[in-house]
């Protein structure tokens, strides 16, 4: 089970967001997989994400993923990127 | 129980007698492999020209074939009774005979090929699983924390889903023993009797 990034932008370009979408939690967890059906033997690292979110109409819905360790630090260079303009505006 | 044959399908099945004998036991053979297979429409046009018809005529012939053979397989209606509701029909007793034939031959096959019409819950399909690791998180760090994580496949009519679900290895434990004391049930005796007398 090879955790995978979920694509938020769209492959076209710009992202579609639901601006009524309100991010209301985001909990991460360092794991390390030990074993599987499929292999006994993994020293396997992860980075798994939890997130809630409430939709336009105040529904709270959790989605989850997992990142290997290189998608990780993709996903957070993508954070620095983020960090960085914002301190330009 | 006698089978309650409507007009349309009186009138459909009208045909069967005016061809050869030879002909109505091909029309039943083509009713057994649609049954199985699902119908096509081209056997109709072909039989049609043979038998200077319509394809309308053949196709009807066909489907009335197969409503008298699902419906008596259905209901499991005795070989008696199925003569008697074939009677009302004024076919020659040939035609009768050979009707008995096809309903005996293929009632076994058609009763299980409608057994899989039945309503269908998700069932297990396969099971995926691993054993994790948690060494941290947003509110603990320099932790061990040990868990299971599985991925359950599920099919139902013919479609799969997936679950993935998270259980720390006590709970596993308790599930497999649950699980374990489920199917040590069916080996008591009150299920055996059970068993034995619906067989």
């Amino acid at each position: 089970m090879v955790g995978s990034l979920n694509r938020v932008m769209e492959e076209s370009g710009e992202p579609q967001l639901d601006a009524k979408s309100k991010l209301i939690d985001f909990q991460w967890k360092l794991g390390m997989a030990v074993s599987s059906d499929s292999c006994r033997s993994l020293k396997y690292p992860y980075v798994a994400v939890m997130l809630k979110v409430a939709d336009h109409s105040g529904q709270v819905k959790n989605k989850s993923f997992e990142m290997t360790i290189p998608q990780f630090q993709n996903f957070y260079r993508q954070f620095k990127e983020i960090a960085a303009i914002i301190e330009t505006v | 129980m006698l089978l309650d044959l409507s007009e349309e399908h009186k009138e459909h099945l009208a045909f069967l007698p005016k061809v050869d004998g030879a002909v109505v036991a091909e029309f039943g053979r083509i009713a057994v492999e649609f049954l199985r297979r699902g119908s096509n429409p081209k056997i109709y046009e072909g039989a049609a020209r043979k038998l200077s018809v319509s394809s309308d005529t053949v196709q009807h012939g066909v489907e009335g074939l197969i409503y008298l053979l699902t419906e008596s397989s259905k209901l499991m209606i005795s070989e008696l009774d199925f003569q008697d509701s074939v009677f009302v029909l004024g076919f020659p007793e040939e035609l009768n005979k050979l009707l008995l034939q096809l309903y005996l031959d293929n009632r076994k096959e058609i009763r299980a090929i409608l057994s899989e019409l039945a309503p269908d819950l998700p069932s297990y399909h396969s099971l995926e699983w691993r054993l994790d690791v948690q060494l941290a998180s947003r509110s603990l760090r320099q932790q061990i924390k040990p868990s299971v994580t599985v991925k359950l496949h599920l099919s139902q009519n013919g479609g799969l889903s997936t679950h993935v679900l998270q259980a720390d290895p006590a709970t596993l434990l308790h599930l497999a023993q649950q699980l374990e004391q489920a199917s040590e049930e069916a080996k008591t005796n009150h299920c055996r009797r059970v068993v034995r007398s619906i067989k």
